[in-house]
């Protein structure tokens, strides 16, 4: 019996607490209509009126959050947001706000919220402090000043009749807790329904984001590319034709002077060396070999030997990433450790990476002074770059002092979705 | 001497085949896959193995792997290494297990015929022949560490030479000294970097590889 009262004993106090949140927050939101529309409705007639207006909207969109996290904690799911990106000056974005369909469906939960939702809190405490009173009636009846209390059909005031009214709170508290439970629900949904972005609106803000990613995504791309033509260009070609120069006069001198064109073969030797370890740089530089060998883990275990700290590698991944995946991570990495070496004086550091509900997260932390500063510097930027073509995520936490700490999310699947690793943390 | 040799273009083989036949190598077998690399080795037992670390069928490291697993049958197999890029966690792994005989270079080097022919030699003799890249980046690793810092320029060019397998012999005719001169700076490296010195060169050449990579 304890065990299938627990999860209603759950939902009667979520329940409740929900309308107890809601005391508070619906005479914030009435407040804020009333005001609001008073204020907005006065500013639209003057015209300096529309910086209050924009502010009117503002405190909108502030109380429209609180409300969403009000309704996600009540749901247990988070209430998504978007908005229409606003841009250009003060005019244009009023202009975009205002013609934004959920500016006015937060306005209509607002106004929802701080009428019914008000009045519907009140009821839920005073309906349920009656019931406990009544529960309790033949203790302090006899303190009432008529003598008792009054049902309408008959009068609690001897302790007999006291009792009789306890059992009819017995029986109202499953009615009241239906009833409660319908409204709640039925508030609750219509709150996630008028607080969170239609389809559209989603899908709009899912578009605008990736058109932003995409466009970032190619710019790198280009810019790698000019980056490697150049490389080659600059280096390998350009020795190669050395060496094409060098292999010709030395075939011209080979019968007339044997020692010049001696001469001249050694030097295309050393030439082509260069040559080959240019190439070697720009091919590390665009796919390391030893990633494609040995994936995520090999790549970053070696990339660690190289640096002159001990970087201790823990990478759980029990599968192959996609090759796209696995070289983005695997550059971010590198670099976040290059900027290590650089600037942390840390004396070490770890990396560690799991693959765990179809996300790949690989935190970077070191024992260094801290302070980094994301705003500063173009690198961290194009990180954030890299990864946003994969929807991937990049936070950096470094106070002053120290340690730095840079996370990185991925969404991934693995070759295969059944792993090990990825059951057990589900 | 009995050469092994695995390599998967043909242009490559043929001349690494020519090369070594030129210097009197015997080469019993040239494979161009992991697998029958596998098979050839532990067939033939060969005095020596030139192997390049990327073959079919996976174009990854399959050849690394052959020659690790071929040692791992066979203790002490001497296999050379050749690469196109070479990684300290190969030469690590390739290392590991402290018995010698063992070589990882560039393929660039071959293009040093002497130098190349001594290294494969050096090997099948059971000692050790690094890239200079893979002593460099090894170097660079320990340039913060205190022992190494209190070498001096000479010794450090010594301890250089020495991790990439060469003897004392060779490193007095590469830096122009006596032999003598170069056991004094070797002797002087061990007691800087705490090591135990020894006289056999292959085993001072695996102490310094195995703390340049601690």
């Amino acid at each position: 019996m304890m065990v299938r009262m627990r999860p209603i004993l759950r939902t009667f106090w979520r329940d409740l607490s929900y309308h107890v949140l809601g005391l508070p927050a619906t005479i914030l939101a009435f407040t804020v209509v009333v005001a609001g529309l008073t204020l907005g409705v006065t500013a639209s007639t003057v015209i300096v009126g529309i910086p209050l207006i924009g502010a009117v909207f503002a405190v909108f969109r502030w109380n429209a959050r609180l409300e969403r996290r009000r309704t996600a904690w009540a749901l247990g799911t988070p209430v998504p947001e978007a908005y229409r990106p606003r841009h250009g000056n003060s005019l244009r974005r009023l202009r975009i706000v205002a013609g934004d369909p959920q500016s006015w469906k937060d306005l209509a939960w607002l106004a929802f919220a701080g009428s019914f939702g008000f009045v519907a809190s009140v009821f839920a405490i005073t309906a349920w402090a009656t019931v406990l009173g009544t529960l309790v009636l033949p203790a302090w009846y006899w303190t009432l000043p008529n003598g008792g209390a009054d049902f309408g059909l008959f009068r609690a005031d001897t302790l007999g009749k006291a009792f009789l009214a306890a059992d009819l709170a017995l029986v109202a508290i499953p009615i009241l807790f239906v009833l409660e439970r319908w409204k709640t629900e039925g508030m609750v949904r219509l709150g996630r329904a008028l607080l969170s972005p239609s389809r559209e609106a989603a899908l709009a803000a899912r578009v605008q984001e990736l058109a932003a990613t995409r466009a970032g995504a190619v710019d790198a791309a280009s810019a790698e590319l000019q980056r490697i033509e150049r490389d080659l260009h600059d280096g390998a070609q350009a020795r190669l034709v050395a060496l094409g120069m060098s292999l010709g006069l030395a075939e011209e001198l080979v019968e007339r002077d044997p020692a010049a064109a001696k001469e001249l073969l050694a030097e295309a030797k050393l030439t082509s060396g260069h040559a080959l370890a240019e190439l070697r740089s720009v091919v590390r530089g665009i796919h390391p070999p030893v990633l494609a060998d040995r994936g995520l883990d090999g790549a970053v275990q070696a990339f660690a030997l190289g640096l002159p700290l001990p970087v201790l590698v823990e990478i759980q991944v029990p599968k192959r990433l996609p090759p796209p995946v696995e070289s983005a991570a695997y550059f971010v990495v590198a670099e976040t450790l290059t900027n290590v070496v650089k600037h942390a004086a840390a004396t070490s550091a770890t990396v560690r990476a799991r693959h765990a509900d179809r996300f790949l997260t690989i935190v970077i932390q070191d024992d260094g002074v801290g302070g980094a500063d994301p705003a500063r510097g173009t690198g961290l930027r194009g990180m954030q770059r890299r990864l946003a073509a994969f929807d991937g995520t990049l936070t950096v936490t470094s106070p002053q002092g120290g340690p730095t700490r840079v996370t990185m999310e991925l969404p991934c699947e693995l070759s295969s979705p059944k792993t090990s690793l990825s059951s057990e943390t589900a | 001497m009995r050469v092994v040799l695995a390599e998967d273009l043909a242009l490559l083989r043929d001349g690494l085949i020519r090369l070594l036949t030129a210097h009197d190598f015997d080469v019993v077998e040239a494979v161009d896959n992991g697998p029958s690399l596998l098979r050839a080795l532990t067939t033939h037992r060969p005095d020596v193995a030139v192997v390049d670390v990327r073959l079919p069928p996976t174009f990854t490291d399959e050849g690394l792997r052959a020659a690790i697993e071929a040692r791992a049958q066979i203790p002490g197999l001497p296999v050379l290494v050749l690469s196109q890029y070479v990684e300290q966690l190969y030469a690590r792994e390739l290392l590991s297990d402290r018995a010698g005989g063992v070589g990882y270079l560039l393929k660039d080097r071959v293009a040093n015929v002497g130098q190349f022919v001594d290294g494969v030699r050096r090997v099948a003799a059971g000692g050790t022949a690094m890239d200079p890249e893979v002593v460099a980046a090894l170097l660079a690793r320990n340039a913060g560490n205190e022992p190494v810092q209190t070498l001096t320029p000479r010794e450090r060019e010594v301890l250089a030479l020495m991790a990439e397998g060469r003897s004392n012999a060779a490193i007095a005719g590469r830096l122009v000294i006596t032999e003598k001169a170069v056991s004094k700076h070797t002797n002087n490296i061990f007691s800087k970097l705490g090591l135990q010195a020894s006289a056999e060169d292959n085993v001072r050449v695996l102490a310094v590889l195995a703390y340049l990579q601690e």
